[in-house]
């Protein structure tokens, strides 16, 4: 079965200011099967952005392996679909070529790419910016513009770090029920990575507690889909887990 | 050097009735405000020169170097001097443009290198320019080659400096995210790198622009016989205050066309469309 795994994954920095080695992740095993949606969170500087640029290969691992479909992870790559906290959008595309920047990187023709684009800015509900630039965008608008620029290339693997953070409340609520739409449609592996304890359960299948570079605990989120907020937000069951989870993250 | 070098002209703020005019008609405010302290200048001028009934010798008025320079206008000599300058900054230019841009690229895709180099072409960028004008002489004798090389200085190292610093200053999120998306090295350099890093180049080639025009004019009042700068320099000779003057004029009004005409607009046309700028 396809699948992303870690085995045994350390990282450390060198800190040129305290002039040591700092432990990021230390010894994290995870097994995430394929179509799966998990959630990581944890308290800040556990080390979940660190796990997640190793798994989009931006950086190395001190020592363990992390394979894809059984094959090292070695550098970026376009099977591993990645949405940044900070948008990253081009700022000197406009959204459509932002958006057909991972299909042109694979070599379709211009109208190939800009008929994927399309497609995937309708998905979104942004039809009518695809000729605008990032910074003509709120930031609501700009991560989605990131989500469905990651998903137009068709990734294996989506990888999300924070992605929701810096935008409203309400902005979020409606992005959190788009994406969970988005993946049942699509269906791509997900790890999510927030410290938002209701958004972590809220869109996973499993939720992953990290607490100073290790896993601390494993959660099944067993509720029914499609997840909608109206109907969650008063779900005892929703309630029970989001609860246990925060407990977790406090203790960690 | 960077983007803290971008000079604005632009008034703080415009009284509530320009603001409204300038909605009305941008363009005929803009001249107007463009000129009308220039019509002021000259004004000034004829009044104090009249006033004070200065000497020719020390300052001319307005309409001797108006005779002057429709003198100059009629026999030739202002297209001759005009054609020699601009040829020299546009081969000076383009030859420095042509190889700061991708060793400034080169240096700034490697963070030792860039930090090693750093100092030295900020060293340089401030010796940009004039202070090359002796040794260039020596190198390459007087004419063409010295002034033109005072100018390739003065592009180069203020282009170079500042296209290391936008290299070094894209995000990094926007490379990985480009990575992540099948971006391999050349891509990664047409679609991120320079595009990213072209704030940063245009203020250089602009504030390079500024010295190697003032650097040119320093040059060529030693080092040829034909040119704007030497214009000045030989009327100075016949006490012609009104030839020197107009030369001046013609100085300042070149560059601003050079600027207004060529630079601005290429700001205007990209980065400021994609947010990178502030627009003061
Ligand atoms: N490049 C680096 N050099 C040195 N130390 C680093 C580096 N990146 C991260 N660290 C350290 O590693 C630890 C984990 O950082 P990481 O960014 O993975 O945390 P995080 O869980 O994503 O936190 P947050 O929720 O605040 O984003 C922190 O102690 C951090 O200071
Ligand atoms: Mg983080």
């Amino acid at each position: 079965m396809k699948s992303l795994t870690l085995r045994n994954v350390s990282k450390t920095y060198f800190d040129p200011y305290a002039g040591a080695h700092v432990t990021a992740v230390s010894d994290a095993s995870l097994a995430v099967g394929q179509g799966e949606f998990v959630s990581i969170v944890g308290p800040s500087g556990c080390g979940k952005t660190t796990i997640l640029n190793m798994i989009a290969g931006f950086i190395p691992v001190s020592s363990g392996e992390i394979l894809l479909n059984d094959q090292p992870v070695k550098g970026p790559g376009p099977e591993r679909g990645v949405v940044f906290q900070s948008f990253a959008l081009f700022p000197w595309k406009t959204v459509l070529e932002n958006v057909g920047f991972g299909p042109k990187m694979r070599g379709l023709p211009k109208a190939e790419c800009d008929k994927i684009a399309r497609e995937y800015l309708a998905l979104a509900g942004l039809a009518d910016a695809a000729e605008r630039y990032p910074n003509e965008l709120s930031g609501g608008m700009q991560q989605r513009v990131g989500v469905v620029r990651a998903l137009a290339n068709n990734p294996e693997v989506l990888l999300m770090d924070e992605p929701f953070a810096s935008v409203d409340a309400q902005t979020r609520m409606t992005l959190q029920e788009e994406l969970t739409r988005i993946w049942q449609e699509r269906r791509p592996t997900i790890i999510f990575i927030t410290h938002d304890v209701s958004e972590a359960v809220f869109l996973a299948d499993r939720v992953i507690v990290l607490s100073k570079g290790r896993v601390l605990k494993e959660l099944a989120v067993p509720l029914p889909r499609p997840r909608v907020w109206d109907r969650l937000i008063e779900d005892s069951a929703f309630k029970a887990l989001s609860g246990q989870v925060l407990q977790l993250v406090r203790s960690a | 050097m960077g983007n803290e070098s971008q000079q604005s002209c632009r008034p703080a703020a415009a009284p509530a009735a320009a603001v409204a005019a300038q909605a009305r008609f941008p363009r005929i405010v803009a001249a107007a405000q463009f000129v009308a302290p220039l019509l002021f200048l000259l004004l000034l001028w004829e009044l104090v020169v009249r006033a004070f009934g200065v000497s020719p010798r020390i300052f001319p008025d307005v309409e001797a170097v108006a005779r002057a320079g429709w003198e100059t206008i009629q026999d030739g000599t202002l297209v001759r001097h005009i054609g020699a300058s601009l040829g020299r900054v546009a081969v000076g230019t383009v030859l420095a443009i042509a190889i700061s841009i991708p060793l400034g690229v080169a240096m700034g895709l490697s963070p030792v290198v860039s930090s090693f180099l750093t100092p030295l072409f900020r060293f340089f960028s401030v010796l940009a320019g004039i202070a090359w004008i002796p040794i260039a002489t020596l190198w390459f004798g007087y004419g063409f080659g010295a002034i033109t090389f005072v100018i390739f200085n003065a592009v180069f190292f203020v282009v170079a400096y500042n296209t290391l610093l936008g290299v070094a200053r894209i995000p990094m999120p926007l490379r990985q995210a480009a990575a992540a998306l099948g971006a391999g090295g050349w891509s990664m350099l047409t679609q991120v790198i320079l595009p990213g890093a072209l704030p940063n180049i245009v203020t250089g080639v602009r504030t390079g622009l500024g010295f190697a025009w003032r650097g040119l004019i320093a040059a060529e009042m030693i080092a040829t016989n034909v040119g704007l700068g030497y214009m000045l320099f030989l009327a100075r000779d016949f006490y012609r205050t009104e030839v020197i003057v107009f030369g001046m004029i013609v100085i300042g009004i070149l560059w601003l066309l050079i600027d207004r005409l060529l630079l601005a607009p290429l700001e205007r046309a990209t980065i400021e469309r994609w947010g990178l700028v502030d627009r003061a």
